[in-house]
C-alpha cells in the first residue's frame, strides 16, 4: 500500500470532524443538562418539615456497597426516626437500590454529580447534608 | 402408635399427637399462628387448616385435631391455600401494616406468612383499629392494633407463668387483649408474652428500635444470674449485646426466661464496666498497666499462708478450679471459700452427710414427673423463677399436688389447691423433723429405711419432735403437720424443693439433713419424680462446690477469713467477684475486715463498694465474653462460648489466674478447654465430658447417692419479743445477688430496697405504702421504703438483700431471723 494513503485517510476523518458539532462540553463554563432519572447524590425527602425516613433499615440492608449507616431512635411521640443517617459516597456505586427499597418513599437521587472534595471525611454525608434542600 | 397418610406419605405417630404434630414429626410443614408447642391447643387463627378425607374433605384445624387411625390428610390443596389466603386477608384487614417501624419485622409470623402466601391485595376494606398503645411500663410496650388475637400471651401468662395479667376483653370486632380493668400492664415482667407473640403487639422496650432482627447475630449462651441455668440466645450487633431472643427449642425450659434473664443483660455492655487495672497509689486508685498490677499481686501472693481468697460462684468451673489450684499449689493456702461460707452448706455439709454427695438427688425435670411437691419457702419462686414455672406447669397441667412450708405466703401459694403452712420464721427444720416423727409413728416408713445407717439414732432423736409440741412452738395446727406428713408419705412420687442463698441463712446443713431424712425415710429418692432438690443461688454455685472451692481440710471459711483479716492473721485477701460489703451479713464485721487487711485484691466487672476499698482492682470479663462451663443447680454442665469479643484491655479471670501462676513460678494451662480436661478427669460425675461434647446441650453430671440418716440436734428457737417484728431476709424476684443492679430491666421494676410488712403491722405502726421507715435491730438501723402486702403474716417483715443503696446487712448480722423495730 502507498505509504501516503493512511495519512490521507486520517486527515479526511479529521477534516470531517472539524465541521461536526462538538460532543464535549466546556465544563465548567457550560453545564450538562442532567436527565430526570439520573442517579446522583442522594437526598432525604422532607415532609411537614421532618425527614420522611422512618429508619426502617431497608436501604442499608439492600445496599450492595454497604455504605449506608442508619441508627434509629424514638422521639417524644414514640415515633421512629433516624438519629443517624449517613452515606459514604466513596463507596456508593449509585445503583439506586436504596431508593427502590424505601417503603415510605423517603429517599431520592438528585442530579447533583459534583461530588469532589478535599478530604475523605467530607465524602461521608450526614443526615443534615442529605436533607432535601427546599 | 397410629398409622395415617399425610400428603400421600404413610406415617406412624404417637396416639396423643395432633395432626400438626404428626406432620411436623414427618417433616411436613403446616403454617401456624396461634399454636405454641408449650401451650395447650387453642385453635384461634385457622391458619393451619387441612383437609381430612374421612371428614368429607371438610377443612379442619390441624393444631387442635388429634390423629386417628387411617386418617388421610392433605395439607396444601388449592382449596386450602385459598382458605389460608383468606385468613391472612382478614387478619391484614385491620392491621396497621407498619412493618417499617415495627421491631418485629423480619421475625414476624404474619409478615412471613403474608409473603409466603403472596397476599398482595385485599378484597375487603375496613377501618384500622385505633387502640391506645400502652407505654406505661418501661419494659413491655403493648400495641393492640397489631394484635392477631392468637391468645398466646394470655395463655403463656396463665399456663406457664401463672400470673394471669392478660386476657381477652370486649367482644366481637372490639375484642382485644387487655389487663385488668383495661388498665396499664403491671405484672412480674418476665417477658414471656413478648417471646410468644407472633406479631409486633408486644415488644421489649429496652430494645426498641435498637436493631433489625436480620442485622443481629444470634449467640447461644447460658444465663449468668441464678442456678436454674436457663439457656439464652443473645442478639448481638456491633459487638454489643442488644437483647435476648426467644428460641422455643432451647433448654429444658423451651426458651422461657424470667425478668432477670430476659431484661437484665445490660451489665455486659455497661459503660460503668472497668476497663483498666487500678492500683492504689498514695491512697487513691489510679489506672495502671496489667504488668504492673499483676506483678504487685504476684509479689503479695508469694507470702503464702497469710493469704486468703473469696470467689463468686459466677466464675466458670475452669476459673474456679484454676483459682483453687493456684491457691493450693502456687500460693500455699487452704483459706478460700465462696458464697459467704454458709450458702453452700446445704450441699457441702448437709447432702454430703445425708447422701454422701455434695449435690441434689433430683433434677429440675423431676418436678413435672412427680406426684407431690413439698416446697420449703415460697421464695423458691423468687430465687429461681423458671423452676417456679416448672412447678406452675406441674400443678396446673399435670395435676401434681403442692404443699408449701413457709414463713410467708407467696406466688406459689396461689396455685390451684396449693396448701401453705405458714410457720413462725426460722422453724422449718423443727416442722420437718416433726413430719419425720409422724411418718415413723404412723408406720409410713419405707421398707428400705430401717437398714440405712443412722436409723436407730435418728428415730431416738426424733422423740423431741412430737407434732403437738412443735405445732405449739411454730404456730401451725398439729393436724396440718400430720396431714402433710401422711400426704408426703403416701404419694407414690414426691419431691422436696428448697432454695438456698446468701440471704437464706436458715437454709443450711440442718435443713438439708432434715429434708434428706424425710426422703430417705420414705424411700423417695433416686427415682424419677422423687428426691430432694436444693436450688443453689448463683449460676455456678453447684459448680463452685463441685470444683471444691470451699473451706476444707482446716481451711478457713468466708466468715472466718473475714475475722482473720480483722485479727491480722490474714494479710492479703484476693476477692474474685464477690461484693461482701453488700451481700455478706454484718456490714460492720466485713468493713472491719476489709479495713484491717493489709492488702486487698479485687477482680471485678465494676467498681463495687468492695472494689473501691481495694489496693489492686483487676477488670475482668462477664459470661458473655469468655468461654468455659457452668453447672446448674441440678448438675447440668453447660458450655458457654463468647457472645462478643472482649475489650482488649480486660482479661478473663482465667487469664489472670493463669498469668499469676506463671509469675509464681508454676505452669498453667493457657485455655479453659485444657483446664476442663483436668476437671473431667478428677471430678466425680464429670468423667468423659469435654468442651466439645458439651457444645450442644450440655450434660448432666450424675450424682451417686449413699444414703445415711443424720441425727437432728436440738434447735434454738427464736423467742418473739413484744413490740418487735421478726425480719427475714431473702431475694426479690427481679434480682439475683448484687449483679442484677447493673441490669437495667431489673432496676426499672425494682430499683431500691424495701421492707415488706403485713397490713396489720402497717396499721398498728401507722405505716402506709412507700413511707420511709427506720428499721432498727441490735446491730444498727437504716431507712427502708415500706411495702404493705397481703402475703406477710402479722409480726413478720421481709427485706431483700441485693441493694448497695440499702445494704440490709447494716441491720442483719446473719441470723435467719432478726428482731427489729419499725419507726415511721
Ligand atoms: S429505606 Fe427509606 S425509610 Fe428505610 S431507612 Fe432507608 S431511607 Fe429511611
Ligand atoms: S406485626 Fe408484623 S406485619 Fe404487623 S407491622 Fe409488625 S412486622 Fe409488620
Ligand atoms: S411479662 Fe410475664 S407476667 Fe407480665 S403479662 Fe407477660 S407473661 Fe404475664
Ligand atoms: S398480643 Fe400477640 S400474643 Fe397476644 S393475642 Fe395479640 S398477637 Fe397474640
Ligand atoms: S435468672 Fe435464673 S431463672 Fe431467670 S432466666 Fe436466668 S437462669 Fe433462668
Ligand atoms: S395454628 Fe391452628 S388454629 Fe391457629
Amino acid at each position: 500500500m502507498n505509504p501516503i494513503t493512511p495519512i490521507i485517510n486520517g486527515m479526511k476523518i479529521t477534516l470531517k470532524h472539524m465541521f461536526m458539532k462538538p460532543v464535549t462540553l466546556q465544563y465548567p463554563d457550560e453545564r450538562p443538562k442532567v436527565a430526570e432519572r439520573f442517579r446522583g447524590l442522594h437526598a432525604l425527602k422532607v415532609s411537614h418539615s421532618k425527614a420522611k425516613c422512618v429508619a426502617c433499615y431497608l436501604c442499608p440492608t439492600v445496599c450492595p456497597a454497604k455504605c449506608i449507616t442508619v441508627e434509629a431512635g424514638e422521639d417524644a411521640n414514640h415515633d421512629k426516626y433516624a438519629t443517624v443517617y449517613e452515606i459514604d459516597m466513596l463507596r456508593c456505586i449509585f445503583c439506586g437500590y436504596c431508593v427502590e427499597a424505601c417503603p415510605v418513599d423517603a429517599l431520592k437521587m438528585t442530579g447533583e454529580f459534583e461530588l469532589a472534595n478535599y478530604s475523605r471525611q467530607d465524602f461521608i454525608y450526614s443526615k443534615e447534608r442529605l436533607l432535601e434542600k427546599q | 402408635m397410629v398409622n395415617l397418610t399425610i400428603d400421600d406419605k404413610q406415617v406412624t405417630v404417637p396416639r396423643t399427637a395432633t395432626i400438626y404434630e404428626a406432620a411436623k414429626l414427618n417433616g411436613i410443614n403446616i403454617p401456624i399462628l396461634c399454636h405454641d408447642k408449650k401451650l395447650k391447643p387453642f385453635g384461634a387463627c385457622r391458619m393451619c387448616l387441612v383437609e381430612v378425607e374421612q371428614m368429607k374433605g371438610r377443612q379442619i384445624p390441624a393444631c387442635t385435631t388429634p390423629v386417628t387411625e387411617g386418617m388421610i390428610i392433605r395439607t396444601s390443596t388449592p382449596d386450602i391455600i385459598k382458605a389460608r389466603k383468606m385468613v391472612l386477608e382478614l387478619l391484614l384487614l385491620n392491621h396497621p401494616l407498619d412493618c417499617p417501624v415495627c421491631d418485629k419485622s423480619g421475625d414476624c409470623d404474619l409478615q412471613n406468612l403474608t409473603y409466603e402466601y403472596q397476599v398482595n391485595s385485599n378484597r375487603f376494606t375496613d377501618e384500622k383499629f385505633h387502640h391506645e398503645i400502652d407505654y406505661n411500663n418501661p419494659l413491655i410496650e403493648r400495641d393492640m392494633n397489631r394484635c392477631v388475637l392468637c391468645g398466646k400471651c394470655a395463655r403463656v401468662c396463665d399456663e406457664i407463668v401463672s400470673y394471669g395479667a392478660l386476657t381477652f376483653i370486649d367482644r366481637g370486632i372490639e375484642t382485644k387483649i387487655g389487663c385488668e380493668f383495661d388498665d396499664a400492664l403491671n405484672c412480674e415482667f418476665c417477658g414471656s408474652c413478648i417471646a410468644v407473640c407472633p406479631v409486633g403487639s408486644l415488644l421489649a422496650r429496652p430494645f426498641k428500635h435498637k436493631a433489625r432482627w436480620w442485622a443481629m447475630t444470634k449467640q447461644k449462651s447460658v444465663c449468668g444470674y441464678c442456678g436454674t441455668g436457663c439457656n439464652l440466645t443473645l442478639g448481638v450487633k456491633d459487638n454489643k449485646v442488644l437483647t435476648t431472643i426467644y428460641d422455643e427449642d432451647q433448654g429444658f425450659h423451651k426458651g422461657q426466661l424470667c425478668v432477670r434473664g430476659r431484661f437484665g443483660y445490660q451489665f455486659i455492655n455497661s459503660d460503668k464496666r472497668l476497663t483498666k487495672p487500678l492500683v492504689k497509689k498514695n491512697g487513691v486508685l489510679t489506672e495502671s498497666t496489667w504488668d504492673e498490677a499483676l506483678e504487685i499481686v504476684a509479689g503479695r501472693l508469694k507470702v503464702g499462708s497469710s493469704v486468703a481468697a473469696l470467689a463468686t460462684p459466677r466464675l466458670t468451673n475452669e476459673e474456679l478450679s484454676l483459682f483453687r489450684t493456684m491457691l493450693l499449689e502456687n500460693v500455699g493456702t487452704k483459706n478460700f471459700d465462696h458464697a459467704a461460707g454458709y450458702a453452700h452448706s446445704a450441699l457441702t455439709e448437709g447432702f454430703a452427710g445425708s447422701f454422701g454427695a455434695t449435690a441434689s438427688s433430683a433434677n429440675i425435670l423431676d418436678i413435672q414427673k412427680s406426684d407431690f411437691l413439698l416446697v420449703i419457702k415460697t421464695d423458691a419462686y423468687e430465687t429461681h423463677p423458671v423452676v417456679g414455672f416448672e412447678v406452675n406447669m406441674a400443678v396446673k397441667n399435670k395435676g401434681v399436688r403442692l404443699s408449701i412450708l413457709s414463713d410467708k405466703r407467696g406466688k406459689l401459694s396461689k396455685l390451684p389447691d396449693a396448701k401453705t403452712l405458714v410457720h413462725m420464721p426460722g422453724s422449718e427444720v423443727a416442722v420437718l423433723n416433726a413430719i419425720a416423727k409422724i411418718i415413723i409413728d404412723e408406720k409410713l416408713v419405707d421398707a428400705s429405711a430401717a437398714s440405712i445407717a443412722g436409723y436407730a439414732e435418728f428415730e431416738k432423736a426424733l422423740s423431741a419432735f412430737s407434732a403437738e409440741a412443735i405445732a405449739a412452738q411454730v404456730g401451725i395446727v398439729a393436724s396440718d403437720i400430720k396431714k402433710l406428713a401422711s400426704e408426703y408419705a403416701a404419694a407414690e412420687k414426691a419431691l422436696i424443693i428448697f432454695p438456698t442463698g446468701q440471704a437464706y441463712t436458715g437454709h443450711n446443713a440442718d435443713l438439708a439433713n432434715a429434708v434428706a431424712n424425710l426422703a430417705i425415710l420414705t424411700g423417695k429418692y433416686g427415682k424419677e419424680g422423687c428426691g430432694v432438690l436444693c436450688l443453689s443461688e448463683k449460676n455456678n454455685s453447684q459448680g463452685a462446690v463441685d470444683m471444691g472451692f470451699y473451706a476444707q481440710d482446716g481451711g478457713l471459711n468466708s466468715l472466718q477469713i473475714l475475722d482473720a483479716c480483722a485479727a491480722g492473721t490474714v494479710k492479703t485477701l484476693f476477692i474474685a467477684g464477690e461484693n461482701p460489703l453488700v451481700s455478706y451479713p454484718d456490714r460492720n464485721r466485713v468493713k472491719a475486715a476489709l479495713d484491717a487487711v493489709e492488702f486487698l485484691i479485687v477482680s471485678e466487672l465494676f467498681l463495687t463498694e468492695t472494689a473501691a476499698t481495694a489496693d489492686v482492682v483487676l477488670p475482668v470479663c462477664s459470661y458473655a465474653e469468655k468461654d468455659g462451663t457452668f453447672t446448674s443447680t441440678d448438675r447440668r454442665v453447660q458450655y458457654i462460648k463468647p457472645a462478643i469479643r472482649k475489650n482488649v484491655q480486660i482479661k478473663t479471670d482465667f487469664e489472670i489466674f493463669s498469668d499469676l501462676i506463671s509469675r509464681l513460678g508454676g505452669q498453667a494451662p493457657l485455655r479453659p478447654a485444657a483446664q476442663f480436661e483436668k476437671i473431667a478427669s478428677n471430678t466425680p460425675g464429670y468423667f468423659g465430658m469435654s468442651h466439645i461434647t458439651l457444645q450442644k446441650d450440655g450434660a448432666f453430671a450424675p450424682v451417686k447417692i449413699t444414703p445415711a440418716f443424720v441425727t437432728p440436734h436440738a434447735l434454738a428457737t427464736v423467742a418473739p419479743e413484744t413490740g418487735k417484728l421478726a425480719l427475714v431476709t431473702g431475694s426479690a424476684l427481679y434480682h439475683s445477688g448484687s449483679l442484677s443492679q447493673y441490669g437495667e430491666g431489673p432496676m426499672h421494676v425494682c430499683p431500691e430496697g424495701y421492707i415488706e410488712l403485713s397490713r396489720s403491722d402497717a396499721s398498728a405502726n401507722k405505716i402506709a405504702e412507700n413511707d420511709m421507715i427506720t428499721v432498727s435491730s441490735a446491730t444498727g438501723s437504716m431507712q427502708l421504703k415500706a411495702k404493705v402486702s397481703l402475703r406477710m403474716p402479722a409480726g413478720v417483715v421481709f427485706a431483700p438483700y441485693h441493694f448497695s443503696t440499702a445494704p440490709i446487712n447494716t441491720i442483719w448480722s446473719g441470723a435467719p431471723v432478726t428482731m427489729v423495730t419499725l419507726v415511721k
